[in-house]
């Protein structure tokens, strides 16, 4: 049977460094899955390449057996893989709700001629009923009319989640969602994406928080220096001894 | 019940404008008329954060496009009008592939690149452009009679009349399409477009889309002035006009639907008006540019953000996004 | 045939040296201020009209009255800094604005102060180097384009050997770590602007016998400096210089063997060629925008 989501050799060279080198993993429908590894593994590259904002230099990514490599990053959105990035990219310039809704610009398409005429009432109502579930599903609804950019850091992440919710996606790509929250907002995070996972929405997952990572994922890579190095449920993922090595060698680079 | 109020009053004010005004004058609000729609549709274009320097050629091609059609393919003028808008935005269209490869002052420059080489094909080609003496003697809107008005179209009170309301209907349809999903995410692509991409939205596309909108309704206001002025000619369409459609947007500012209208009013009264008569005509530019380094020190979010303070209403918390004239 | 070509060549050289001038200085401001000066032609304007003055006008020996378009010149780009572009410095679009505005208040008061009339200025050498019947060289425009090697070149020294021209390149290359690193970010601009608006103000007066001298004379020069700044990258002075002759060249050969409207229509498509296949310019790195 043809997996859900497959990483077959995926490589990414920028001029003469290979950022990844072949690698190759693979998602099940339904299950939370983690990318870890060192600083500098490549981590984010590939997450970019997944998501359609880098083109790979080689390799393949599939999506129910179809491949979506080298697809632009919208075209990807709209085959059900859709991402949040890295820091807080929102629009902070726009309220809670407004963010919302254009999270739900896929499942709602705007039509012009029709938005023009005032046609699309139903689409609005549809819009506008969806964006309220993806705030309220993230806790944010009674922030609806507060301008993003003026968010706590913590509801900062959960509305770039929120965005990415509202579109209905099958697969979410989470880059590093925990980065900034304090343990309580992480623990209802944690529970939140169990709840997606519940949902049938498949999540891949790059983070550094390993107590996270270890309590939430269903299988975990590990990856070092561009390539695979192990994979595994947490348990195993904690005793092998390359992964120590690899995290224990970086921390001796670091210090 | 209010807002109808208002709005009878404020329709009916506008009526009666001409008939308090001299000639010149007439004919100076015909052109206000047509210039608030030319950056009024350069605004919906600003909401994706994209700035052109071609939207006044882009208005020309409008105006050469719909003399043409009716100098040499017989078209009815109000017909060619709308047709004349029609290849505006379809040129967008064409234009967009290579100038929507750049991105911020790279699609400045480029447009202004793209504008200045249409203008010069216009110098550069007699048949059918009429080169740099440009096409004369273009078909007036024909005259009719509404029963209690007769329109003569070499009248500026009538153009007005006519030119009010096909602005007013061409506002509308910009103002729905601002406050619709699309208008949101024209906002999107300009704020975040890495975000929107994610979100499925096709940048280029939309893009595309605000730039021949803008393109169309320039192109309908290129026809307008065509068809009253009678003659148009490559130096119509200058960068000296842009530069003005320029100043009114970030003058007013940007932030708001009234916002470019706002500037777009203020510096024509008072450079057409005021400055003419106090009889300062040589100083005009001098004044002019005096006042347009005054409100970017003085004033950098606009007219519009006196009213907003004026009108009490905290700024942030309406339902357009806010944007600062600073990129 | 041989003869016309050698001629065009040297029409080409002597277009090229006072497009660098203004390119270059223009360039300058972008690099250190992040502010596309739209005013800049009419700098050049300003330095046409300093010799209008002092040399028709008052018989001021020329080369004086060029000196005095430098300085002149210069002083007004120090105080579009200190007035303008200082205030604005988190505000390109606005920089952008009032540039403009200046633009249109130096255009005012040339018109006041000279009219719009064409100027007719005495010529200051009737002397031609004859290469051979047809390929002769006024004196006049040789004066330019020694100005424009001199010039260049010393700007060069200074800025490859001089503190001052190693603060100018760090501020232009990334202002943020170069006030760290203690550079005055006001004083490298000022810097900047005396001498890149100087430089326009001296081709402006070198030129100055040689074109119509008339206050909208900017209009076209700015456009050309555009295209020139663009197909070198922006932000590169050695690229301005490269596109200038590469600019001249083509524009003078087109209009020699076809007509002027397609040599300019060809300059615009080439820069539209740049921007679409390498935006940052030939030579650029620096993106700034």
């Amino acid at each position: 049977m043809t997996q859900f989501l497959e990483v077959d050799n995926l490589i990414m060279r920028f001029g003469g460094l290979t950022a990844v080198d072949g690698l190759s993993f693979k998602l099940d429908h339904g299950e939370i899955h983690g990318l870890i590894g060192p600083n500098g593994a490549g981590k984010t590259t590939t997450f970019n390449m997944i998501s359609g904002f880098y083109k790979p230099s080689g390799g393949q990514v599939r999506l129910r057996g179809e491949s979506i490599s080298g697809l632009r990053m919208h075209e990807v959105a709209r085959r059900g893989v859709v991402r949040t990035f890295q820091h807080s990219t929102l629009f902070a310039e726009m309220t809670v709700m407004d963010n919302a809704l254009v999270g739900t610009h896929m499942p709602f398409r705007p039509n012009i001629f029709a938005a023009i005429i005032g046609w699309d009432k139903d689409d609005r109502e549809g819009a506008r009923a969806r964006a309220r579930e993806a705030l309220e599903f993230f806790g944010l609804d009674h922030l609806r009319d507060e301008l993003a950019g003026e968010l706590s850091h913590g509801h900062q992440r959960a509305l770039g989640m929120a965005v990415a919710y509202a579109s209905h996606p099958d697969v979410m790509l989470l880059d590093e969602p925990f980065t900034g929250m304090n343990p309580e907002e992480t623990r209802r995070m944690m529970d939140l994406m169990r709840r997606l996972r519940d949902d049938g929405i498949t999540i891949l997952i790059v983070e550094h928080d390993m107590q996270a990572i270890m309590g939430l994922c269903d299988n975990i890579t590990c990856m070092s220096f561009g390539k695979f190095l192990a994979e595994g449920n947490p348990a195993e993922i904690r005793n092998h001894p390359a992964v120590i090595e690899a995290y224990l060698g970086g921390a001796r680079h670091v210090a | 019940m209010r807002n109808l109020a208002i709005f009878v009053l404020g329709a009916a004010a506008l009526l009666a404008l001409p008939h308090g005004l001299s000639f010149s004058q007439q004919e100076i609000l015909v052109f206000l008329t047509l210039n608030i729609l030319l950056v009024s549709s350069y605004r919906l274009l600003t909401l994706t954060g994209e700035w052109s320097l071609a939207h006044v050629v882009i208005m020309g091609v409008g105006a050469y496009a719909s003399a043409l059609y009716t100098k040499e393919l017989g078209v009815w003028v109000p017909v060619s009008i709308l047709l004349g808008g029609a290849t505006a935005a379809l040129l967008a269209v064409l234009l967009s592939f290579p100038l929507f490869r750049m991105k911020g002052f790279y699609f400045l420059i480029g447009s202004f690149a793209a504008g200045e080489i249409i203008r010069l094909l216009w110098k550069r080609f007699r048949d059918p452009f009429g080169g740099a003496k440009g096409i004369k003697g273009i078909d007036p809107m024909p005259d009719f009679s509404i029963g209690i008005y007769d329109f003569d179209f070499f009248e500026p009170v009538s153009y007005y009349y006519l030119s009010g309301a096909v602005v007013a209907v061409c506002l509308w349809i910009l103002w729905r399409i601002e406050r619709s999903p699309v208008g949101l995410t024209f906002h999107a692509v300009h704020w975040q477009d890495r975000l929107a991409e994610a979100s499925g939205v096709n940048l280029r596309a939309y893009r595309t889309l605000a730039f021949s909108i803008a393109s169309g309704f320039a192109g309908i206001a290129g026809a307008l002035m065509a068809h009253y002025v009678g003659t148009i000619n490559p130096n119509s369409f200058d960068v000296d006009l842009m530069v003005f459609v320029l100043t009114w947007a970030i003058v007013g500012g940007t932030a708001t639907f009234y916002g470019p209208i706002l500037g777009c009013v203020v510096l024509t009264v008072l450079n057409e008006i005021v400055l003419r008569e106090m009889g300062f005509e040589q100083m005009r530019p001098l004044i002019y540019g005096l006042i347009m380094i005054l409100s970017i020190l003085f004033l950098p979010k606009g007219l519009e953000s006196l009213v907003q303070k004026f009108a009490g209403k905290r700024p942030g918390k309406s339902d357009t996004p806010e944007r600062s004239t600073a990129q | 045939m041989l003869d016309l070509l050698a001629q065009t060549g040297l029409n080409a050289v002597y277009a090229a040296s006072y497009i660098s001038l203004i390119a270059v200085g223009l360039v300058l401001i972008f690099g250190v201020m992040g502010v596309i000066n739209f005013a800049h032609g009419e700098l050049y304007m300003a330095g046409a009209y300093t010799v209008v003055l002092l040399y028709t006008d008052f018989a001021v020996p020329f080369f004086v009255a060029v000196a005095a378009g430098l300085i002149f010149v210069g002083c007004l780009g120090l105080a579009m800094e200190r007035a303008l572009f200082r205030p604005l410095r988190d505000n390109p679009l606005g920089g952008l604005v009032a540039s403009i505005g200046f633009l249109m208040i130096l255009q005012a008061l040339a018109v006041l102060g000279f009219g719009v009339r064409m100027e007719h200025i005495p010529p200051v050498t009737q002397s031609v180097i004859e290469f051979s019947d047809h390929v002769r060289l006024p004196v006049a425009r040789l004066y330019v384009i020694v100005a424009a090697v001199v010039l260049l070149t010393a700007l060069w020294v200074f800025l490859k050997k001089t503190r001052f021209g190693w603060a100018l390149r760090a501020a232009a290359q990334d202002p943020e770590a170069a006030a760290l690193q203690g550079i005055s970010i006001s004083q490298t601009a000022r810097i900047a602007m005396f001498i890149g608006a100087g430089l326009a103000g001296i081709a402006g007066a070198l030129t100055a016998p040689l074109v119509s001298v008339n206050p909208h004379m900017g209009h076209s020069v700015i456009v050309t400096a555009f295209i020139v700044i663009i197909v070198g990258g922006v932000g590169s002075l050695e690229g301005a210089v490269v596109a200038s002759v590469a600019y001249a060249l083509v524009h003078t050969f087109v209009t020699t063997f076809y007509d002027g409207v397609i040599a300019d229509i060809v300059g615009l498509s080439l820069m539209l060629l740049v921007l679409i296949i390498k935006p940052t310019g030939l030579f650029g790195s620096a993106d700034r925008a």
